[in-house]
Parts: C-alpha cells; sequence; structure tokens
C-alpha cells in the first residue's frame, strides 16, 4: 500500500500526519484460503478543505499518530480467514462493522479489540462505525472491503465479465457542522447540509489552483483514484458510498459495464454512462472498458476523459469553487 | 492542453452577470486546436443567450440560460423539444438531431466577455471534442466539436462550464440520433414507433437564477451546494398547470400507435416516473439498447440518465403519468408531475410541494 503524507494537521495539541486512504492493494488470486491481519487505529484530527477551512474528523487511521480518511481499503479471496485489530485511541467509543459479515460491538475508548470473520461472497463491501450510526460513518470513520472469488483475479463474481486492473472509489459528504456537533458529543440536530464532497478522501483541484497535480490533494492526480490505462485495460471501479446523498456516476469516454447493485448481482448487464450510487452504504460495481472512445473522429485511442457526479451540487466545494468537488479524470495512455 | 486561472479582463454588463473575476475557466490554446473534417455531413451552430426568461404559472419570471441556433433567429427548433422560452432563446435549447454514422461538427460560438462549452452527454469523442473545460478548454469566441455518433438513441447537450450553475440555469437541449434507416426505429434494428415525445424532467432552484455565470469560481460560498427547488418542469414547461394543455409536452395518440418516450432526468434530484398503470416496455438506457428490454410501470433514474421506453396503449381511458422528484439526501418527495391520458389525448401536470429544510410546508 503506497501512502503518502501530504498535510500536516493540528488539534488541541495533537498532532497528526494525514494519510490519504481509499487506494488499493496489489493482488493474487489463491487456490486456497489463507490468514490475513490487519491493523487499524481509530484516531482524529482536522483536515483543510478546498476553500481554507479546517474540518474536524475520525478516522481508520494506519497508525496511532495519524489521521487517514478513508482507512485503507483491502482486498481478500473467498473464505480468507481475516483477523482486524482496532485500536481506539480516541475517548469515544467506537466499533469496526461490516454489514451482514463482522460487528466489533463497542469498542470504547482507550481500548483495543480484535475480530475475525470468513467472508463468503464475493463482491465489495463498506467497513464503517456502526456504533452511533450514520455519525462515526459520516466523519470518515468508513472504509472499503473487496472479497475476490476464490481462485479468480480478473472477476467480480463467477461468471462475471472480465477486468485486469481494479479499484475503489469510496465517496462522502461532509457537513462541517454535523463533524462539529460529533466533535462534541453532541446529536447533529440541523438537517444533513454537505458543503465538501469526497472520492477517496480526496476533492478536485483544477489546473491553476494550488494543489494541482499533487497526488496526495488531487482527487485528479491520486494514483489510487484517477484511472490510467491503455486501450483493453478493462478496469473494475468498486463504488461505494458512505455519506447520505444519492449520487450519479458518470463517466466521460466510454459507457461501464453496470454489474452490481447494492451487493446483488445484475440480472444483464447494462452498458451506461450514468450509474446511480445510493446514498446510505450503496454500492454499485462497475468495469471501465477502455475502449476506443466510440464517437471520435478521427478514431482516437488516447486522451483524458472526467469522471464526475451528475448530481452537480458535489462538484463544489463550501458553496462554490466547482471542480472543487468528487471528481478525478480517466487517462487513455 | 493549455490550462490556466483565468484571473481578469472579463467584460460585464449582460445577461448573467459580468466576470471580471472568472477563476479556473481555460482558454482556447490554437496550438492544440485538431483539424476539423472538411466534409462534414451535418454541422451545427449554437451561440448562448443569457437573458432569457421563463413566466411560471405563479406569473413569475425566472432568468433562464440557453444556446441559440443563430440560423433559426434565436433558436426555436424542431423534433420534440423545441422548447418555449421568452426573450432571448428557446427552453430548452434547439434540439440537435442527427443520423448514427454521420460526421458532425457543433460551432459553438461565444461573443460575450464569458466562457461557455458544449458537451454532448453521451457521445464520446476524441477528448479535445468533449467540451469539459479543465481538460481541454472553456469558449470564448468560437469553437468547433467534432464527433461521429456509433450509436442511437437519446443524448442530450449542456454546457460544462461551471456546470453545477449552468445546466441549472438551463443550459441543455435534446440530442437525438437515429439509427441509419432513420426516425421509426429506437435504435439500429431495434423497435418501431409511430411517434414520440422527449420528456425533459428538471427542477429548478430559482434563488441561482440571480447568479452571474462565473458564480463561485473563485471561491466564496455562493449557495451552489444546496439546490432546493420550487418549480419543476418538463421539457420547459411549468408542470404545475401549463403542462395541462402545452402541446411541447402532452401527446395525442391513437390507440394500436406505438410511443417512443424519451425520458431524460435532466436535473440533479433523484426522480421517479410512473405510466399510470401503463405498462412501458424500457428498450434502450443512455442510448445503448438494453440486452433484455423489460416492462414496467415505472422507473427510478439519477441525475442525466436517460430511458427509452415504448407505450402502446391497448385501452383507451384515462392515465396518469406521475413524476417524482425527490430529495438527494432524505429522499422526500418535494414535487410530483402528474400526466394524464383522456381517451386518446394525454396531458401532463405537476404538483408542487414546498420543501424547506426538510420539512414539508
Amino acid at each position: 500500500m503506497k501512502r503518502r503524507d501530504f498535510l500536516k494537521a493540528s488539534s488541541a495539541g495533537f498532532a497528526s500526519t494525514l494519510l490519504a486512504g481509499g487506494g488499493f492493494l496489489s493482488w493474487k488470486s489463491r487456490a486456497y484460503a489463507t490468514n490475513v491481519a490487519l491493523t487499524y487505529y481509530i484516531t482524529h484530527g482536522w483536515i483543510t478543505q478546498p476553500d481554507g477551512v479546517s474540518v474536524y474528523f475520525r478516522g481508520y487511521s494506519s497508525s496511532s499518530n495519524s489521521l487517514q480518511v478513508p482507512g485503507n481499503s483491502f482486498v481478500v479471496q473467498q473464505g480468507d480467514t481475516v483477523t482486524v485489530t482496532i485500536h481506539n485511541r480516541l475517548t469515544t467509543t467506537h466499533s469496526f462493522k461490516i454489514d451482514e459479515i463482522v460487528d466489533s460491538g463497542p469498542i470504547a475508548g482507550g481500548s483495543s479489540t480484535t475480530v475475525q470473520f470468513q467472508p463468503s461472497t464475493a463482491g465489495s463491501y463498506l467497513f464503517y462505525d456502526g456504533h452511533n450510526e450514520p455519525y462515526g460513518r459520516l466523519v470518515d470513520l468508513h472504509g472499503a472491503m473487496a472479497v475476490m472469488p476464490l481462485g479468480l483475479d480478473n472477476r467480480v463474481y463467477v461468471g462475471s465479465p472480465t477486468f485486469v486492473q481494479q479499484k475503489f472509489w469510496v465517496f462522502n459528504q461532509i457537513d462541517p457542522v454535523w463533524h462539529s456537533n460529533i466533535r462534541n458529543r453532541a446529536i447533529p440536530s440541523t438537517p444533513f447540509t454537505p458543503r465538501y464532497f469526497t472520492i477517496n478522501g480526496l476533492s478536485g483541484r483544477p489546473p491553476g489552483a494550488p494543489g494541482h497535480v499533487d497526488p496526495a490533494i488531487d482527487a485528479m492526480h491520486d494514483h489510487e483514484t484517477a484511472v490510467h490505462g491503455h486501450v483493453g485495460d478493462r478496469t473494475l471501479l468498486r463504488m461505494l458510498n458512505a455519506g447520505l446523498a444519492t449520487h450519479a456516476v458518470h463517466t466521460h469516454g466510454n459507457h461501464m459495464e453496470w454489474l452490481t447493485s447494492n451487493g446483488q448481482i445484475r440480472p444483464v448487464v447494462w452498458l451506461k454512462d450514468i450509474v446511480p450510487l445510493d446514498g446510505n452504504k450503496g454500492v454499485a460495481d462497475v468495469i471501465f472498458p477502455f475502449e476506443a472512445p466510440p464517437d471520435a473522429w478521427p478514431p482516437t485511442s488516447t486522451g483524458i476523459y472526467a469522471m464526475h457526479l451528475h448530481d452537480e451540487m458535489t462538484q463544489t466545494a463550501g458553496g462554490g469553487l466547482y471542480m472543487f468537488g468528487a471528481l478525478t479524470d480517466i487517462y487513455f495512455e | 492542453m493549455n490550462s490556466s486561472k483565468h484571473g481578469g479582463g472579463m467584460g460585464g454588463g449582460m445577461g448573467g452577470g459580468g466576470g471580471m473575476n472568472a477563476c479556473y475557466v481555460y482558454p482556447i490554446d490554437p496550438a492544440q486546436v485538431p483539424a476539423l473534417d472538411p466534409n462534414p455531413d451535418m454541422i451545427f451552430e449554437r451561440g448562448i443567450y443569457m437573458n432569457g426568461s421563463m413566466t411560471m404559472d405563479d406569473g413569475r419570471n425566472v432568468t433562464i440560460w440557453g444556446f441559440t441556433d443563430p440560423a433559426e433567429g434565436g433558436g426555436m427548433g424542431g423534433g420534440g423539444m423545441g422548447g418555449g422560452g421568452g426573450m432571448g432563446g428557446a427552453f430548452p435549447s434547439p434540439p440537435m438531431r442527427v443520423r448514427q454514422g454521420q460526421v458532425v461538427q457543433t460551432r459553438l460560438t461565444v461573443d460575450m466577455m464569458m466562457y461557455h462549452t458544449i458537451h454532448h452527454h453521451g457521445i464520446e469523442p476524441e477528448f479535445r471534442s468533449d467540451g469539459v473545460g479543465h481538460i481541454s478548454w472553456d469558449v470564448n469566441g468560437t469553437y468547433t466539436y467534432q464527433w461521429r455518433p456509433a450509436h442511437a438513441g437519446t443524448y442530450f447537450y449542456h454546457c460544462h462550464t461551471n456546470t453545477v450553475l449552468h445546466a441549472e440555469m438551463g443550459m441543455y437541449g435534446a440530442l437525438i440520433v437515429d439509427p441509419p434507416e432513420g426516425p421509426g426505429r429506437a435504435f439500429e434494428n431495434g423497435p418501431s414507433y409511430d411517434l414520440e415525445v422527449i420528456w425533459a424532467v428538471d427542477e429548478i432552484d430559482s434563488s441561482w437564477h440571480t447568479l452571474s455565470w462565473d458564480a463561485g469560481t473563485c471561491g466564496g460560498d455562493v449557495g451552489l451546494n444546496i439546490l432546493n427547488p420550487d418549480y419543476f418542469i418538463i421539457s420547459g414547461v411549468d408542470g404545475n398547470q401549463s403542462a395541462l394543455t402545452d402541446p411541447r409536452v402532452a401527446v395525442t395518440m391513437n390507440m394500436g400507435q406505438r410511443l417512443l418516450i424519451r425520458y431524460i432526468c435532466a436535473g440533479y434530484l433523484p426522480q421517479q416516473i410512473r405510466f399510470g398503470g401503463l405498462t412501458a416496455e424500457v428498450v434502450a438506457s443512455d442510448e445503448r439498447p438494453l440486452p433484455q428490454s423489460f416492462l414496467t410501470t415505472q422507473i427510478n433514474a439519477v441525475s442525466a440518465e436517460r430511458y427509452d421506453c415504448i407505450i402502446q396503449p391497448t385501452q383507451a381511458g384515462i392515465y396518469t403519468v406521475e413524476i417524482d422528484i425527490r430529495h438527494w439526501i432524505t429522499g422526500q418527495v418535494l414535487g410530483t408531475c402528474t400526466y394524464a391520458h383522456y381517451s386518446h389525448v394525454k396531458r401532463l401536470s405537476c404538483n408542487l410541494k414546498r420543501t424547506i429544510n426538510g420539512q414539508s410546508e
């Protein structure tokens, strides 16, 4: 897992290192199950948003002195025995939960817990803080898990169309008022009104903006978020929505092959340039086929294309700053 | 591609406001402009208007922006979604209609001191013809997009500069690609239809409609993260009352005819269309034929999805089709459009339920 320190932030004397998460682990198929061990530290800190506002976050971080949002995503295989140790470095109670698979139960502040599970169904899953839902999840205590079919490294499920590379796109929406309430252990009483929108914890920085091209800040250039490939590099995109808003995921350049929705295999594969992604833990798996853009004249096989959410409010930050929201780019190389 | 923060030099005074301080718009780099096919099959000319207005059923005028067709004197187009609109131009913008396999050029002229683009949504062209500013450029002056559609179906086009605002202000129009055999089939070797209608269902937050074209681009909170619609429209017609009789929305059909509904979720919020008990055969979505068409009485859609649906009533009568526009977070129904079919005449209306901060009034 490649990690990047990209911001030093502090809160009440607590210095934290912020790491971008949501990345993809290189992974090889196995004909057998194995043991996988992971460790997360529940930490907190502040992240500066594109308009300069600092917002409080919590994360499943990879070390006790860092803040990482979302937590490192990971890939396992059907039948693996997955052991996750969670150290709660905060004073508040949290948990580690994957719907229908594992629930740590409350992890009191300052304590640690280990959970173990054997995922049996291939697919894409959100892990999150299930304690005091949905607040921990919304302040970024979440991440993604992929379960590969046993012995297969190029299919989402047995019989699915094939892919050659895969990525996680974990979306979230951020209401700083709610984040502040949660920090202060108060239940938010105002309507959820997100002002920032992220993909893998990052947001866009268009050309000319501070941080443009910096993969630690710019979702258009984060190598774990932006999609690079040549024609034929069929790319599985595991899209998960930790937030509350319904999204419309739109790719330019190619239509997507829409394979699953909320854990269900779609009976037939549709080709879509818009795929719905439900709020509140919605999941969709699609393959971006990396075919030559079909309508180019003269024909071409290279170029840069956008991915953005078509619920365009998500393309803003702080009520303006178009292109500083949840978007990335797709590179036909 | 040329990319720069544009920090000045823009004039003001037009509808849509001035623009001396636009940020993150990207002028054309002449050295990177690709050559054009000298023999295109079709050329569309498009200008822009920023001083349009739409008179709502409550008597209020709401500012509308859009594209014009200069050859038609401001842009009333045919083809099913030639919109209405007051001064300025048609709303929705004049439709484009081409045939699969044609080489098409769209020449956009922006002769005001501002930037716009055209993104042919669903068309997947060479990237400099995609109309996405940060990847290629925004247009001030004239720029020609070139594309050759490989698939028939229901597309639409819209501005992709400060998109969150410009598309909401009305800068969109229908784009129909007919199969090689021409109109009458949904796609090549696809199902036939006798008549068609384009329903572009959209919501308007009138509080956004006083902003300038570059609102928010340099920062500052102009409220573009909050969409609280107070009007619900279908193909540029206020759904409150006007759509009950407006021929741009209403459809008259005879028993036995096959109607192709080209449904475009043109707003940003989730929608649900219910066909009033009629069963629709959904044959395509996002201009790709479905591997298996399916029969349904309702469709859920999110922003910019398109569905091609064929309805062939087998019994005369009165049917009511409803389209809910739902809050993107709470799922609460904000407005409901209803559509009635009286014997062989269909009528459409929208009823609005205002929602303030998630609470119904």
